[in-house]
């Protein structure tokens, strides 16, 4: 009897796997512990670091709270380091919240009816400088920077190349007067013309010692005297055959062809000379042309400003401009990087509200809407408020920012800001804006209508760092902005500055230069800049004018134009003494050779003339006695015939 | 990990066993759907809770998923057509705008080209490739596992202590 255990009967498993209820329970256990735990720490960081990298610059958040029963979320304490400044913020919000609807969530649309943007504070200290992300350096393939630094550096070379000169430096140097004609004596780089002088003379003398030797050997008087001595000797009468006046003409020929061979290179040198005497003319006036050259060049070299409004308010404002170009070049460059491809430009006129194709890194997504649906992301209403008091750089804001949308054709509303407020601690007050972003055409556009009704300026340098300084050292100011940008690309910004109780700070090294800014400056209580950029990114016209342009220009131009006049004939002197020398001496040497030569050249040329019409007479003459003698024969030959035939006939 | 290899290990036990050939099946087939569907997506969740929930072997999911994630790849700019095509067709506009609108359903990201035309894909060829799968597994168990089950070197490696050791293993842990 076998002792063997039957075979253990396997229950067949059903086609639920029930034993994986516990491990499941487990996964959704610790999700929801992590989401309880960790997930607004982490959310919070993952918010810093992209922030932080799309803004090039520390971005701290110094709470989040995220619900998930009510899709609520809480952003507190956000501060955004200021790149130009690290230990400033350039914005801190105390809050960000707003709750999200569960009825959208669930449609994987975002909409969130009110949101709240609480104590707004503008530079605000930071604790410890922030981190800023450095430039981008060239790409490895071509070399070239960045795009954003591109358009940076594009915009600032544009205003720097037209208005790079310090022109109150200029004018303070002019002034001051004397130094020109010390730095002349000094100059020890040769002038292009003096150059292009000596080279000329050298060119003509040896163009003379070419036409010297020439007319050497060139047919002289007595050649073509020989010559006439020669026909004169041919016979040109009393022929006794027909094969000596043949003889007689072809001797004539042969003297006639050598002389015509002679006047042919006499002719030929006439025209040589010609075109080398119009040759040395042009590169006198080349010359001439260098001279005047030289001139300006040297003027640019000790800097003589033209006293022109324009140049002078360029030169005051040069700076606040290039650092709001460069600021307003970043932040289309962050535009341009982060705004979805379909909000710069759409593909058809009338967009369709039920499709809008949404273009991604891979395939593309529509977006289907229709009337009163969800768009992707809408955020109805942002009340945006702050109260002052806090700190110093905090305001009273109140204002809205109504349907931040990703489809403003479905919802058909533009986005609109409204925000007016002041800053006591800043002295800003009277602040108001109006923006608006209107997606719902086929190129976007964005209108900005914004004032300032005073503000209160703490020392700002407009000119420093040379001979002149100008600064205000307290004023108060009001501006009113307006512009517009369509797709993103083309701008119209206009702006109007007003500067009043102005306490100017205006010091030059040169006296005579201090008494006057100062005496002109005096009489300007209010300075006005209205300035205007227009065109399309990156190529952006500036235009700026002030009444302090003209102002300075009259209290300028009567110390100034003086002492500029007396410069610049130092100058042409100069340029004069040093190339009006050799110019002289070419131009004599030129008259030289033309009167030489051409002299020479006529005189030969008036003989061989001579020679040749005696030449052609005596062969005329040899001809038509040939002719005579021939017509005498054959009548001697007739009359002789008859004779013989009367005496045969007998009569 | 060690989940996963675990499954794996299991996916090629069970290949080799005699039974369980309509698990491995439906695994290779819902790895299919996993392979042409985007990560984060609805379809992607509900198949990852069947696979856990009912007896579809993972192991083989995961494989075929990791293949057919390549092979739509590969196929992105055909399903990008495809998709373009479907979601740009009148006809179904209103439907479209209606499954946009409705709850949960935008999650699977339909309105993606590439997503919708993966999609059409994936759920297209799952279901002839689960009885596909089936008929090769039933012919690879007895063209290839009974042959090589015949052979010297299994015998001769049966008999080893090694594999009396794995099957020891086997039968009290696996």
């Amino acid at each position: 009897m076998t002792n063997q255990t039957p075979a253990k009967k396997t229950k067949a498993k059903g086609p639920v796997r029930w034993e994986a209820v516990i491990p499941f329970t487990i996964v959704v256990l610790l999700t929801v512990l992590y989401v309880h735990f960790f997930f607004d720490g982490h959310l919070r960081r993952a918010l810093e670091w992209g922030l932080g990298a799309g803004l090039g610059a520390q971005v701290d958040v110094a709470d989040l709270k995220t619900s998930f029963t009510s899709a609520h979320l809480s952003v507190k304490g956000i501060d955004l380091t200021d790149s130009e400044q690290p230990s400033r913020n350039s914005l801190s919000v105390g809050e960000i919240r707003f709750g999200m609807s569960w009825d959208a969530l669930l449609r994987a649309k975002i909409l969130v009816n009110e949101a709240v943007v609480d104590k707004i504070e503008f530079g605000k200290p930071r604790g410890r400088p922030g981190w800023v992300k450095p430039p981008e350096p060239p790409k490895a393939d071509d070399g070239s920077p960045s795009m954003a630094e591109k358009l940076k550096q594009e915009a600032l070379e544009k205003v720097q190349q037209k208005y790079d000169q310090n022109v109150f430096g200029d004018l303070a140097a002019i002034l001051g007067g004397g130094s020109a004609q010390v730095q002349l004596d000094k100059i020890d780089q040769s002038l292009n013309s003096k150059k292009m002088a000596q080279a000329l003379e050298a060119q003509v003398k040896a163009k003379q010692q070419e036409w010297n030797e020439r007319l050497k050997a060139l047919p002289k008087a007595s050649e073509f005297q020989a010559l006439g001595d020669r026909m004169k000797a041919v016979k040109t009468k009393d022929f006794k055959s027909p094969q000596e006046l043949q003889q007689s003409l072809q001797q004539l020929d042969a003297i006639f062809k050598e002389a015509d061979a002679k006047v042919k290179s006499l002719q030929q040198a006439g025209q040589d000379l010609d075109g080398d005497v119009k040759k040395i003319d042009a590169e006198v006036k080349a010359l001439e042309a260098q001279i005047k050259a030289d001139v300006k060049s040297l003027e640019a070299h000790f800097k003589i400003p033209q006293i022109d409004a324009k140049a002078l308010v360029m030169a005051l404002f040069r700076k606040q401009i290039d650092k709001y170009m460069g600021k307003v070049q970043t932040y289309k460059a962050l535009a341009d990087k982060y705004v979805p491809p379909n909000l710069l430009k759409k593909g058809t006129d009338k967009p369709d509200p039920s499709m809008q194709p949404r273009p991604r890194a891979q395939g593309v997504s529509y977006e289907f809407g229709r009337p009163n649906s969800y768009p992707l992301f809408w955020v109805k209403r942002t009340a945006v408020s702050s109260q002052a008091g806090a700190s110093a750089y905090a305001g009273n804001i109140q204002g809205e920012i109504l349907d931040i949308t990703s489809n403003q054709v479905l919802i058909n509303k533009p986005t609109i800001a409204n925000i007016a407020g002041d800053f006591p601690g800043m002295g800003i007050s009277g602040f108001s804006t109006k923006l608006t972003v209107d997606n719902r055409q086929e190129a976007s556009l964005v209108e900005l209508l914004a004032a300032v009704k005073s503000y209160a300026i703490d020392g700002r340098d407009l000119i420093s760092g040379g001979d002149v300084n100008i600064a205000f050292a307290k004023a108060t100011g009001g501006v009113g902005v307006k512009a517009t940008l369509k797709a993103l690309k083309e701008l119209d910004l206009s702006f109007d500055n007003r500067f009043q109780n102005i306490d100017y700070q205006i010091a030059a090294k040169s006296e005579l230069v201090d008494t006057l800014l100062k005496s002109i400056f005096k009489s300007i209580p209010v300075v006005t800049v209205d300035g205007r950029f227009s065109g399309t990114f990156p190529r952006i016209n500036t235009s700026l004018n002030s009444n302090l342009g003209p102002e300075l220009q009259k209290g300028l131009e009567r110390e100034v134009n003086a002492k500029i006049a007396e410069a610049r004939l130092k100058i042409e002197k100069y340029v004069q003494d040093e190339v009006g020398k050799y110019k002289a001496q070419i131009d004599a040497e030129v008259a030289k050779i033309k009167q030489q030569v051409s002299g020479e050249l006529k005189k030969v040329q008036e003989q061989a003339d001579a020679q040749k019409k005696q030449a052609e007479a005596r062969a005329d003459q040899a001809k038509k006695d040939a002719e005579n003698s021939a017509k005498k024969s054959v009548e001697k030959e007739a009359t002789k015939a008859a004779e013989e035939l009367k005496k045969r006939l007998g009569l | 990990m060690t989940l996963l290899m675990k499954q794996i290990f299991a996916f090629f036990r069970l290949l080799n066993s005699d039974t369980g050939h309509n698990q491995l099946a439906a695994g290779l087939a819902c790895g299919i759907i996993l392979g042409f569907s985007p990560f984060l997506s609805l379809q992607t969740f509900i198949v990852i809770f069947l696979l856990f929930f009912f007896r579809i072997q993972i192991g083989a999911a995961f494989l075929s998923a990791f293949f057919f994630k390549f092979i739509a790849w590969l196929a992105d700019p055909i399903a990008d057509t495809l998709g373009r095509q479907v979601l740009e067709s009148p006809p179904m506009r209103p439907l479209f705008v209606e499954l946009y609108n409705m709850p949960l359903v935008p999650m699977t990201r339909f309105n993606n080209s590439i997503v919708m035309g993966s999609m059409i894909f994936g759920f297209l060829l799952a279901v002839p490739a689960f009885f596909l799968f089936r008929s090769l597994i039933l012919k690879y168990r007895v063209t290839v596992v009974s042959r090589f089950e015949q052979t010297r070197f299994w015998k001769a490696w049966k008999a080893t202590k090694i594999y009396g050791w794995y099957s020891t293993y086997e039968k009290l842990y696996l």
